[in-house]
């Protein structure tokens, strides 16, 4: 499948021209995606925005945020079209698709379970452990996608 | 005129030792890279988010002077990584990146992008609301997007060219 990929138009046009631009919009749509993401973590640790309710400060970052990861799943995605065959075996490109996995699996349980209840705590300067251990984990799980994001470009 | 007088430093950096250590691994140089932009998640994030308050399209719940009291710590830790990060990978390459266009086009702009933070835009952002018109306030967030995201594209380009 990725060698059907690899051959289609697509993936050549990145291939021989697109590739810095997209490039260059996969890197700096990080302000927006982990750049406010992060916001809302530090909310959730009680390292920021303290006097302010959680799902205010939620309400601020959400169109950004998504709009961040927007842009970067559409450029991701057209990058590993150019360079399929090499990317899908490259250990690094597994392990930041495991973390974006992880991520996603960590946000999911945070609006499943602590942000049902979260008129109960929500306006706390310092959350409860559970939340301030999805911040963490949040933060944690996003400066690793960075890192093996960066690296894996080395290494293609 | 400038750049030629700086060449000769450019030189000696380069073939300095950790010039030369730094240049010999490209692991090194990648881990400095993955700091660069843990940097720029820091600076840029909290950047955009006033950036966007300043022209009036974002946040507008929030005051503009307690979002960037809350935000400078980070912005600042974020500035102090780019810059050493940034300053060991140069080291690493010093005289190639110096002879680059695009490496000198975003040292011009880090340099206007920095004086300008440091000037208007702190004063802009630390005011209480309505002491600047809307005018000087989207002017402020519009020069400020522009020149730190002019850095970070020059820098992008620099890897291509």
């Amino acid at each position: 499948m990725c060698q059907a990929i690899e051959q289609s138009t697509i993936s050549s046009v990145v291939r021989d021209s697109a590739f810095p631009y997209i490039e260059g919009a996969h890197v700096l749509a990080l302000s927006l995606s982990i750049g406010t993401v992060m916001w809302f973590d530090l909310r959730l640790l009680g390292a920021a925005m303290r006097t302010r309710p959680v799902w205010e400060v939620f309400e601020d970052v959400k169109p950004w945020m998504f709009a961040g990861f927007g842009i970067m799943f559409s450029t991701g995605a057209l990058l590993f079209a150019a360079h399929a065959t090499k990317a899908y075996s490259n250990g690094y490109f597994q392990a930041k698709l495991a973390l974006l996995m992880l991520a996603g699996v960590n946000a999911a349980v945070y609006h499943l379970t602590i942000d049902r209840r979260r008129s109960e705590w929500g306006k706390a300067p310092i959350p409860p452990g559970p939340a301030r251990v999805v911040g963490l984990v949040s933060l944690l799980l996003w400066f690793s996608v960075i890192a093996v994001g960066r690296i894996f470009a080395y290494s293609l | 005129m400038i750049w030629e007088f700086l060449q000769p430093m450019a030189q000696w950096l380069g073939n300095s030792s950790l010039g030369l250590w730094l240049g010999q691994s490209t692991d090194r140089i990648a881990w400095l890279f993955v700091i660069h932009l843990f940097g720029l998640t820091l600076l840029m994030g909290p950047t955009l988010v006033l950036g966007v308050r300043l022209l009036g399209i974002g946040f507008r719940s929030r005051k503009l002077a307690e979002l960037a009291r809350d935000t400078v710590i980070f912005r600042m830790a974020g500035l102090v990584l780019m810059l050493l990060s940034g300053s060991l990978i140069f080291t690493g390459g010093a005289v190639s990146y110096f002879e680059g266009e695009w490496f000198r086009r975003k040292m011009a702009l880090l340099i206007v992008a920095l004086v300008f933070n440091f000037t208007l835009f702190r004063k802009v952002t630390n005011a209480e609301d309505g002491r600047y018109s809307p005018l000087v306030s989207r002017l402020t967030g519009l020069v400020t997007l522009f020149l730190w995201f002019g850095v970070a594209v020059a820098g992008r380009a620099i890897a291509f060219s």
